[in-house]
Formats: structure tokens, sequence, C-alpha cells
């Protein structure tokens, strides 16, 4: 999260001011979720939550912790598969929800014979490729430039936590996202983590014990919204724990 | 309407392996509640349980109709359960599920069957009048536990509820208003309290209150329902795990500490309702309750 934090409401006027100043003017300024344009110059919000900017992209959007996860293209999603189809697998991202597609081919080095045989119920971690309106959602677990998975495929062991939408685009905003439990937790825990956008975290400690730990410390950050300082409260009392 | 997204073999494998471990997905010791918190409404008869995430309220009504014509001396009190929509998307109105069915047929031997309200004592003018009591259970957040939430929810609210008093003159009835006559409480027998153990590992393990997650791994559940005295009002079992019959014995004193508790937790929560209800003064000198 960005320096300036602006709570907003559904149907409030951004000022221009609040706006990011591009040293570029040719860049035009990109409106993200929850901005509206109302030509000619206003430009209004849809959705409450704060205000975030970001003045190198010239990019402005309003960070809300929503409840409901509509796919949109690239994002990082946790699939699980429910049955396959004769081209594709066809995996829920969310419950209730219409299934995604992820064809037999869309892994690493895959042909016909070599494709991964996905039991029903299992977990992958894999990038929406397109999203609309009108057809089911595609996802793949190979990046289309270079053919490699680039740490997409089946998930396999580990538990996967339900966390808020939030939260997740925190964790995978890296630095910014302000999350440092997990890094906290790492200097005595080995673990390995994924981050699906669609609220659900994938952790592996190897054993029972750390897994449960690293993800119910994430839950915890999560529900009771800690900042840095309660973030680090959490490692010290979930190291001690172990 | 797609279906719910079934726990993925992952989840299932780690539960299992973490029970085998002794550890519960939540901390829990196997034989722990969630925490559990009871709340009374404004009204009369209105309680709203919540056992971890899931959520229950029950209300129970009264009015007055005619008996049915085989008990002339019989009140008639009915439990109607509904799972809202919001609970769950896996509740649809009008479409129960099976779990729906499970509970209300539960609640119906808990509590109906084994005569914890006093029917009788609805009875107005035999064979013209008498109260009908109805409880219903609404279900508003579903994280597993729902039988053991919806009984503690009815026992509640009925030992919360006061019906009007009546007055009877030969073949008429008089019944007052709360404002005319303080409304009596129900004349409950006894306070059975429901009990699920879940089974794992074929048989070897035994958890007490599963969460929803752990609902959806196990492989065999026991309901026991009994009072703080120890009296069982029934046993259920479902899927397909065998069961032993020391093991049950122990599920049962297992069942009798848990529902010493409960009753214990429903009475203290009473008694700060009533506490919080009590005018006091002149009024309560006043209150026709007394004059009995």
């Amino acid at each position: 999260m960005t320096s300036a934090q602006t709570i907003v409401l559904p149907g409030d006027t951004i000022a221009p001011n609040a706006l990011p100043t591009s040293a570029n003017p040719n860049k035009p300024l990109t409106l993200g979720p929850g901005l509206r344009h109302i030509p000619p110059q206003t430009i209004t919000t849809t959705i409450a939550g704060a205000l975030s900017t970001d003045s190198k992209k010239n990019a402005a959007w309003i960070e809300y912790n929503s409840g409901r996860y509509t796919p949109s293209t690239s994002d990082l999603v946790i699939a699980t598969v429910t049955n396959s189809v004769s081209e594709a697998y066809s995996c829920t991202l969310t419950p209730y929800t219409p299934t995604v597609t992820l064809p037999h081919l869309a892994f690493e080095s895959a042909t016909r014979k070599t494709r991964p045989q996905l039991a029903n119920h299992a977990l992958v971690y894999a990038r929406v490729v397109s999203a609309s309106r009108d057809t089911a959602p595609e996802i793949t677990c190979i990046d289309p430039s270079t053919g490699k998975s680039e740490g997409l495929g089946p998930l396999k062991g580990g538990m996967v936590f339900p966390i808020s939408m939030g939260m997740a685009r925190r964790l995978l905003s890296g630095r910014k996202g302000g999350v440092n439990v997990l890094e906290g937790l790492s200097e005595r825990l080995a673990f390995e983590v994924a981050v699906g956008r669609n609220g659900m975290l994938w952790v592996d400690g190897g054993n029972v014990r750390t897994t449960l730990a690293v993800g119910r410390a994430v839950q915890e950050v999560d529900t009771e919204a800690l900042g840095d300082k309660g973030q680090s409260k959490v490692v010290d009392r979930v190291l001690r724990g172990l | 309407m797609p279906r719910a997204a079934e726990i993925s073999v992952n989840e299932r494998e780690f539960i299992l392996q973490g029970l085998k471990e002794n550890i519960r997905l939540d901390g829990r010791p196997f034989d722990a509640f969630r925490s559990l918190e009871l709340n009374f409404g404004d009204e009369h008869g209105v309680a709203d349980v919540q056992l971890g995430k899931t959520r229950v309220i029950a209300r129970v009504s009264a009015e007055v109709t005619a008996p049915f014509v085989d008990r002339k001396f019989d009140g008639i009190f009915n439990i109607s359960t509904e799972f809202s929509p919001m609970a769950s998307p896996a509740f649809e109105i009008g479409r129960p599920t099976e779990a729906e069915n499970i509970l209300s047929r539960i609640l119906e031997k808990a509590i109906r069957r084994s005569g914890a309200l006093d029917t009788e004592s609805l009875c107005i003018i035999a064979g013209l009048k008498c109260f009908s009591l109805r409880a219903d259970l609404h279900v508003l957040d579903h994280d597993g536990g729902l039988i053991d939430a919806s009984c503690i929810a009815v026992i509640a609210a009925l030992q919360h509820f006061r019906r009007p008093d009546v007055a009877v003159e030969g073949e008429n009835a008089t019944i007052f208003s709360i404002r005319e006559r303080e409304p009596i409480p129900l004349s409950i027998l006894h306070h059975p309290i429901c009990v699920t153990f879940s089974y794992y590992n074929a048989g070897g393990i035994m958890l007490v209150d599963a969460n929803l997650a752990e609902e959806q791994v196990r492989e065999g559940e026991v309901v026991i329902t009994m009072n703080r005295h120890g009296e069982v009002c029934q046993i259920a079992k479902y899927g397909g795990v065998s069961v032993d019959a020391l093991a049950l014995l122990n599920c049962t004193s297992v069942a009798l500490e848990k529902v010493k508790d409960i009753t214990k937790f429903i009475q203290r929560r009473l008694e700060e309702d009533a506490k919080k209800r009590d005018v006091g003064g002149l009024i309560a000198e006043l209150s026709a309750e007394n004059a009995r």
C-alpha cells in the first residue's frame, strides 16, 4: 500500500490533486478497480475503500477487501480440479461459481502422452489466461512466452487456508503489501507457500505442525488486521510455541 | 447451480495426518467444544447461539388452537428448521438437504419425543382449546456442529419463553395479554442436549464438535442426546464406520461432562438475562406471578 491513504465511499468525487501526477505527460492516467471516469473531467468511486496511487505507472485504484472473487486475466489462482472432460480439466476457483477450464496440455512439457494425470479434487496453482463475461475462464500452468512452468503446476501435500481477498492481494504485491509475517517466520522455519487471488493460501511446511503454524499466523494477521508491530508479535509467539 | 467445491485431496490428507498426530486444525483438544456464545432477544423466546463460526437462532412462539382430536389433553409443540441460503449456498429454500432432514429428525427425537416439554400443561380446555407452540430454527452461518448448536438454541429458547396467562371459567377461557398479567414460563421436565462425536481412521480417532472441514472428512458420526442427570434420550449413528460398544459407553461419559457444562452455561446466561429484565421495586411487587 502506498503512503497516501484516503478513505473513500461510493460516489465520492476524487479531487484532481489526489490523483498521481506523471512526469511523462504522454502517459495517460490508468484507472483501476473501483474508479470510474465520467467525461469530461470527473472521476468518481464505485466502491468503499482506500484510494491508492502509483505515480510511476500513473495509475489509481481503490484498495478494498471484497468478499467475492471474479477471475481477471493474469491472476494467480489456486484451482481445485472437479473432473476431466475430453481435452481439459474443469476446475473451480471458488465454491458455487461456474467452473473454469484447464487444458490438458497447459502444463510444462506436456504432450498427449506425458500430461499430468490429476485426480478429482486435486489442487493446481495456475494463472488466468482469459476471463470474459461470456465464456468460461481459462487457466494455464505454463508461461506462454517461455513455455516453462514458472512455479505453476499441481500442488502436492500441504494445506489450503482461506484468507480474505485483500490479504491475498497484499501477499502477492510483495513489500508494498506490508505483510512481513511470512518473512519473519522463514527465519526459523522452512516452508513453501502459494497465494491464490481467489482467497486461498497453500502452505507446505513438510510437517503438520509447521504448516499449521504458518497458515494460522497468516490467518490471524488477516482477521485481526495486524500492523507491523502486531505481525512481529505473532511471529515471536509462533516461533516460541514450536 | 454449480455444486459446492468438495474438500480437496490435500486438505483431506492434511486433516487426517494432523489427527493421527493429535493435532486439530484449530488447535483444540479432541474432546473440546468451540467457544459457545448464547444471547437472548428483546422478546421472550428468542435465543441466538454461536458455536465457533456456526450461528443458529431459535424463536419460540405460541398461539391458541384446538387440540388434536386423539390428544384432547395435550397442547401442540412443533419444531421447524429452516436452512437459509445465507448460511451456505448449498442450502436452497424448499429443497431440504440430507443434513436438514437429519437435523429435524434428531431434534424431533431429542426434544419432542423425549418429553422435554410438558405438553399437558399447554392444554387450556380439554378438547377445545390449547396452546400450539412452535419453535422456528434459523441457521444463519454454517461451520459444522449444526445439530449441537440447534439443540442448545431450542432448549435455551424454550426456557426463555413465557406464554400468556389464561383464566378458565366453565367453557370460557380468557387469555391475558402481557400487559394485563405477567406471562408464565413453560413447564420443562428436563433439558436434553446433543453432543456429536465424529469418527476417523476406521473408528480409531474420535472428535467432539467437528467443524465443517472436519465434518467433510469424517467416516462416521454418533449423536448422543442426554440431560444433566445422565439420562440418555437418543443415540443416532450415521456413516459406514463401525463403532465399538465400549467406545459408545465412553462417548456417553464424555457427553455427560459436556452436557453438564452446557446446561450450567445456559442456566447462567438465563439468570443474567433475567437480572437484566428485572425492573424491581413496586412494579415487581405488583406482578401477577407473586399472587400465585
